[in-house]
């Protein structure tokens, strides 16, 4: 296994002290992770290998064949048109369908971009959640992942931007107070505490508050919400 | 002799078997964590950014060129998580004291048992290298317990193999200074 302990680089000094260092350095204790870090790999790997299935399924879809379904839908929308103006009153139905499975294409688009490799395609897709994530729990959920997690500074801030002036109503609360009991990383935990500190109202400042005493969350993160909240009092 | 390379392993990763990654996981995860504790000196931090680390191989997998080995190119990416991690730590205000707290737990736990134990060096190098500045500790730390050449060592550092040299030389002597500094004379040859 290449964790176990090797010899080292070989050691170039001539001075006696340093090479006695660098041998005592051997000795030196080396800490072992815990083993829920196992446990956490691989249940991300495996939540990260099948969106990776399904962004392919959804690129094998979008490359071509969105391009397809984008001229398919601007034919369906001409045609429609044209029936419409031939025959006002005969085909509400079908438009409000139409309109549905629009707005059905688009969400999946959107949710799609969410989780683009890209950064870019990220962010594009933060701003175009952000109009759906007030009624959508799948996008509002896709946006907070995005908020608190995202590797990149301007999709987090973005998304935070977003998301952040909608943290007081009552849905996305909810879901972030929710994502807070159930994230097991300190510093997941931090950010949405940190959503929760900078845009929450009073009510879920004290829900904050009492999930700290609780030990529900990281000793540090409690910590955190604890100094915050005493400038702040609930 | 490993059955299979790292170097296939991820380039199987890159056609899509995100299985082997696991392999890979359960070769070098402990030598990472290690490598990440130096730096940020919290458990539990390390875990995370260990995560991070291999579920960036896995979005990465494709980019490995083969022009060195795989372990340097995976040490490379976690040093850029662990350097990305502490930059932004530094803008927090919680980070900071609970690396020191975390760095003086680790410090005194050692302290007891080595002290207890009559191994008053130990607890003296354990005590210097946690002083040195952190770019000093990651290249004695790589090249003492990761690397067994300078060529891996420079691409995990992202440098040529004569600057790690010379960052690995100037590293020791620091350590040197701080260790002789603590204990009043330099250690016993």
């Amino acid at each position: 296994m290449s964790d176990q302990r090797k010899s080292g680089v070989p050691f170039e000094s001539d001075d006696a002290s340093e090479r006695q260092l660098w041998n005592e350095l051997e000795n030196l204790p080396q800490e072992a992770p815990s083993p829920r870090l196992r446990r956490r790999f691989y249940d991300e790997l495996e939540h990260a290998d099948r969106r990776l299935h399904r962004r392919r399924r959804w690129l094998g879809w979008i490359t071509a064949p969105a391009l397809a379904a984008a001229v398919g839908c601007l034919f369906v929308g001409v045609v429609v048109g044209l029936a419409l103006r031939s025959a006002p009153a005969a085909s509400h139905a079908e438009v409000a369908q139409l309109q549905q499975q629009v707005a059905m294409l688009n969400r999946n688009l959107v949710l799609d971009r969410l989780e683009n490799g890209s950064a870019s395609k990220r962010l594009a897709g933060v701003m175009e959640a952000s109009v759906l994530a007030e009624h959508d729990p799948e996008v509002r959920r896709a946006l907070l992942e995005r908020a608190v997690d995202d590797r990149v500074h301007s999709v987090r801030s973005a998304a935070i931007d977003a998301i952040g002036p909608r943290v007081g109503s009552p849905a996305v609360g909810e879901e972030l107070m929710a994502s807070l009991e159930k994230a097991e990383s300190p510093l997941v935990q931090l950010a949405l505490a940190d959503l929760v500190l900078r845009y929450g109202n009073p009510m879920q400042m004290e829900q904050l508050l009492r999930l700290s005493e609780r030990g529900a969350l990281h000793p540090d993160v409690a910590k955190h919400i604890k100094t915050s909240l005493s400038g702040n009092p609930v | 002799m490993q059955a299979v390379s790292d170097e296939r392993l991820i380039q199987w990763v890159a056609d899509g078997d995100a299985s082997c990654l696991g392999t890979l996981f359960e070769r070098h995860h402990r030598g990472v964590y290690q490598y990440c504790l130096q730096l940020t000196r919290s458990p539990a931090v390390s875990e995370d950014l260990v995560q991070d680390v291999f579920l960036r191989l896995l979005q990465k997998a494709s980019s490995f060129r083969g022009d060195g080995s795989c372990k340097a190119w995976i040490f490379n990416i976690a040093r850029n998580v662990t350097f990305d991690y502490l930059r932004r730590a530094e803008r927090r205000t919680v980070s900071d004291e609970d690396a020191d707290e975390n760095a003086e737990l680790l410090v005194d736990h050692r302290s007891t048992e080595q002290v207890a134990a009559g191994e008053q060096n130990l607890t003296l190098v354990t005590r210097a290298l946690a002083e040195i500045p952190a770019a000093a500790r990651e290249v004695i730390w790589l090249g003492r317990f990761v690397f067994e050449d300078y060529d891996d060592l420079a691409r995990a550092l992202g440098c040529t193999a004569s600057a790690a040299r010379v960052r690995m030389h100037r590293a020791m002597q620091q350590l040197n200074a701080t260790f002789t500094r603590m204990n009043g004379v330099p250690i016993d040859v």
